[in-house]
């Protein structure tokens, strides 16, 4: 049983990479099941965890993969990236850090980072030297954003973004699930990049997601 | 590292960065500023979230009936990572630590006027010349301007121009027709990463590049 999982009242020192030490309230439990399905895979080589991850996430990724129109898509890409990511969730789960992101965000930059390399590689014959996974080794923070905080982000992106307006949310929908470029969507709506691009930072706005200099939490 | 940039990628930027719809050299640029920039790692954290969020309202597909079994199949043949990723804090961003070990140009700097070196890389791309550049300690870089879009991560060191100092971290962009005058700082030389894009001419049957990137205007 993990150090998330200890059902204490005092706060649990967590020893984290290297020289950083995270305090996590025993309040501050990342409660969602896959997170803690995912804590399990890394720590026990859970197989029945991996196999509730794989039943909820697999169809999603599936989707996911079905969702992108970029050059280089192959009707098995589904197929495929389900295999890849599943495998990454499998070998990387020991390096999934709960108190920085829950499950589904942790699932999904791997899923983001196989889905754009499995494309590369097939509309691209130049031998490409770095994978998107190398743009994301990002060094620890050293005064981490609690668990809580977190959370609290997690659930304002969730509420408003079921709030967006319907033509914030489709750029959005475009980008991220589609793969398009701004200047791409602008084309595909026949709206100028900047009324794209404004709609954007509108929705980022709503969603509270950019964190301004003043206002640094 | 935590250093407080000035100088962002802006929040469009950094959402094409999150979907991975960003171009590789800029996506270079970006993973050089989150490096040095806790704000932006932050940015980006949520809106990552944002892209889990739309992933998980994607229609889910139904997958074929060996899936599972084919994985599980897999998962002995392949290694387990038991210990934690590898985050140790390095001096130079990753993704330019992994590039300067194997995609460089050549092993040299090359001299690009008397106070300014350039080492380029090869990125599998033609769209952007993605390159690091040395700036000699109060060294005054030719007055240029631009064809294309040029972004600047500052790596080490600082610079300036007519409008700001530039430090560690700081992320910049210029565009077609800005002209300026970098100056190296005095007290030691300055190194930054750049992408440059250039109104690529492929004017030969044999499609090699006939323009160089950047003009350089004599005073």
């Amino acid at each position: 049983m993990g150090l998330l999982n200890t059902e204490t009242t005092t706060p649990v020192t967590l020893r984290t990479n290297g020289d950083r030490v995270a305090v996590l309230k025993s309040t501050e439990k990342r409660s969602d099941q896959w997170s803690q399905l995912l804590i399990s895979v890394g720590e026990t080589h859970d197989r029945q965890a991996f196999a509730k991850l794989f039943k909820h996430f697999g169809p999603l990724l599936k989707g996911f993969a079905h969702a992108s129109r970029n050059e280089g898509w192959f009707p098995g890409l589904g197929d495929d990236l389900v295999q890849e990511v599943m495998i990454k969730v499998w070998n990387k789960a020991a390096g999934y850090n709960a108190e920085k992101a829950s499950a589904t965000t942790w699932i999904y930059t791997v899923a983001r980072n196989c889905r754009i390399d499995m494309l590369r590689r097939k509309s691209n014959t130049q031998h490409l030297p770095l994978e998107n996974e190398d743009f994301w080794h990002e060094p620890d923070e050293e005064t981490p954003i609690s668990l809580l905080q977190q959370k609290r982000s997690e659930d304002k992106v969730q509420s408003s973004l079921a709030q967006l307006p319907k033509e914030q949310d489709e750029i959005l929908r475009k980008v991220y699930l589609e793969g398009k470029s701004h200047a791409e969507a602008s084309a595909e709506l026949g709206l100028p990049l900047g009324t794209v691009k404004s709609r954007v930072r509108l929705a980022l706005q709503k969603m509270q997601v950019i964190v301004s200099i003043e206002a640094q939490e | 590292m935590n250093n407080t940039s000035q100088f962002h990628p802006d929040e469009t930027m950094l959402l094409e960065f999150s979907a991975g719809t960003l171009a590789t050299a800029p996506s270079i640029c970006v993973s050089a500023h989150l490096h040095f920039c806790s704000k932006c790692r932050t940015s980006l954290l949520r809106l990552d979230q944002v892209g889990a969020q739309l992933m998980s309202e994607a229609k889910p597909l139904e997958l074929e009936d060996d899936a599972f079994d084919t994985v599980m199949a897999n998962l002995d043949s392949s290694q387990q990572i038991a210990a934690k990723a590898d985050n140790k804090r390095t001096s130079y961003p990753f993704s330019v630590t992994k590039l300067m070990k194997n995609n460089l140009v050549s092993q040299t700097w090359k001299r690009l006027s008397a106070s300014v070196d350039v080492a380029r890389f090869e990125t599998g791309q033609n769209e952007f010349e993605v390159a690091l550049h040395k700036i000699c300690a109060g060294g005054k870089t030719p007055k240029h301007d631009h064809h294309g879009l040029e972004y600047t991560v500052v790596l080490k060191g600082s610079f300036s121009d007519e409008n700001a100092v530039y430090r560690e971290g700081d992320f910049l962009v210029r565009e077609p027709g800005d002209v300026h005058q970098p100056m190296g700082a005095q007290n030691g030389e300055c190194i930054c990463l750049s992408a440059l894009s250039a109104p690529i001419k492929l004017t030969n049957p044999f499609g090699f590049l006939m323009k160089p990137w950047l003009r350089i205007n004599p005073m």
